[in-house]
């Protein structure tokens, strides 16, 4: 059914219809929520639930590069962790399925999280805040921030360059570690003295504009579509079965 | 009635930051925060996010800039707001540190109202050093507490996550000798009142 999948999947980026105030509803009841829960059966249908909704956000890709990083990171705790194990007394005596707990949780928080890091963009920043009605007080730095993150990235850039000038190489991670000192004078003490003049310029401009916290950015209300609301409700009714069930057989 | 409603409205022109916090500073803050975030997040691509030295780099460079905030403009809820900002940007953008950010913000609240106690920055601008040392140990105190919660099956992985802690704490300490000296120079350049 074309008409029911254009409603909750935007065919062009292949992504679902939500809301960024939806990605981040789901992503807090998660972090929440696998933090609370303790027996396998709640976080097992956490995860499953997270998983889905990983797999209809993300690119199988990104997912698949991800989830190999992690698996590699979490094999590499647990060898730790067996070492460990052998030293220590207090880590006998555990059932193994209960080792694998905490990578449970850090994989449900995963889940929800990359939808967000992948389908989050600057730009929204400003109208998002405002729809959540986030005072003046902080919007203006946030959106002063996503204003000057640009500028911040051509000034590091033009330090590079000055820096392959001068040295007649172009500086990589190891070149600043191997010259501390030449890093602190010529990248670092630059780059905080470029920081305050563009703080004082678009502080300047700012004020010429008119801009102040109580500047009214102009608010938008909160519309929640259908794709929304049945996320959020397919989220609430997966928690609560998680949780009946954990109970039931805890 | 009139005194509740003299309360009501103080508290939203303080929140709509009348006569508080004036446009400059809030823009000094958000640039700060930004500049702390993209720089720290460019040393996580440079270096890998996890080692031990990258760790260090990065919290000695988020401390220096802190320091050097605190000395731009000393004021008292400067700090919290720069935890308040950068803390929601890579919420709004990461989905990062959800459940931490409130207990942030509120051990930063606690060290302000302790300088404040002491003095207040506006009086005495070596208290900026002691504010950054307290609310980056508390931050990282409260970090621990939280990944006891999620870890609390196997204790071996707080004691990791107290490894990583000590680590960045000893970057923060580092990028504070830093950032005296970056204080005094920029004092000297006339960039900082």
């Amino acid at each position: 059914m074309p008409g029911l999948s254009d409603k909750f999947k935007n065919a062009a980026t292949g992504r679902l219809n939500l809301a960024p105030e939806t990605r981040l509803a789901l992503t807090l009841m998660a972090s929440i929520f696998s933090l609370i829960f303790s027996d396998g059966i709640s976080l097992g249908i956490l995860a499953a639930a997270s998983a889905v909704y990983l797999v209809l956000e993300v690119r199988p890709k990104a997912t698949i590069i991800v989830y190999i990083a992690f698996t590699v990171m979490a094999t590499v705790a647990m060898i730790s962790l067996k070492l460990l194990g052998l030293f220590m007394a207090a880590m006998k005596g555990q059932p193994l399925y209960a080792a694998l707990f905490p990578f449970i949780r850090m994989s449900i928080t995963l889940n929800t999280i990359l939808p967000l890091a992948f389908n989050a963009r600057l730009s929204d920043l400003a109208s998002t805040m405002g729809r959540l009605k986030i005072p003046g007080l902080i919007r203006l730095p946030l959106i002063i921030t996503v204003r000057f993150i640009p500028t911040f990235f051509n000034d590091l850039t033009q330090l590079r360059e000055a820096v392959a000038i001068r040295f007649r190489r172009r500086g990589g991670f190891f070149f600043w570690l191997n010259n501390p000192v030449i890093a602190w004078r010529v990248f670092f003490m630059p780059l905080v003295v470029r920081l305050i003049r563009s703080a004082d310029e678009l502080a300047i401009a700012a004020e010429l504009k008119g801009l102040s916290a109580s500047t009214d950015f102009g608010d938008g209300r909160l519309m929640l579509k259908q794709a929304d609301r049945v996320a959020l409700s397919l989220a609430t009714i997966g928690i609560s079965l998680a949780s009946i069930f954990g109970n039931l057989y805890a | 009635m009139s005194s509740e409603r003299s309360i009501k409205s103080r508290l939203s022109a303080l929140l709509d930051g009348r006569g508080f916090f004036k446009t400059h500073e809030l823009v000094t803050i958000g640039l700060f925060a930004a500049g702390s975030r993209a720089a720290t997040l460019t040393l996580a691509l440079l270096g890998g996010g996890m080692n031990p030295l990258t760790m260090i780099i990065r919290s000695a460079v988020h401390s220096a800039l802190l320091l050097v905030l605190l000395a731009k403009v000393p004021k008292t809820g400067v700090m919290t707001m720069a935890a308040l900002v950068g803390g929601l940007l890579a919420f709004f953008l990461m989905g990062q540190g959800m459940v931490t950010l409130p207990a942030v913000v509120i051990a930063t609240i606690l060290v302000e109202l302790l300088v404040k106690a002491l003095g207040g920055l506006e009086r005495r601008r070596s208290l900026g050093l002691l504010a950054v040392i307290l609310s980056e140990l508390f931050t990282r105190i409260f970090n621990v507490g939280f990944s006891y919660l999620a870890f609390r099956e196997q204790p071996a992985m707080v004691i990791m996550v107290v490894v990583i802690s000590a680590f960045s704490y000893l970057g923060i300490l580092l990028g504070l000798i830093g950032g005296v000296k970056m204080v005094r120079e920029l004092r000297h350049a006339g960039l900082i009142g």
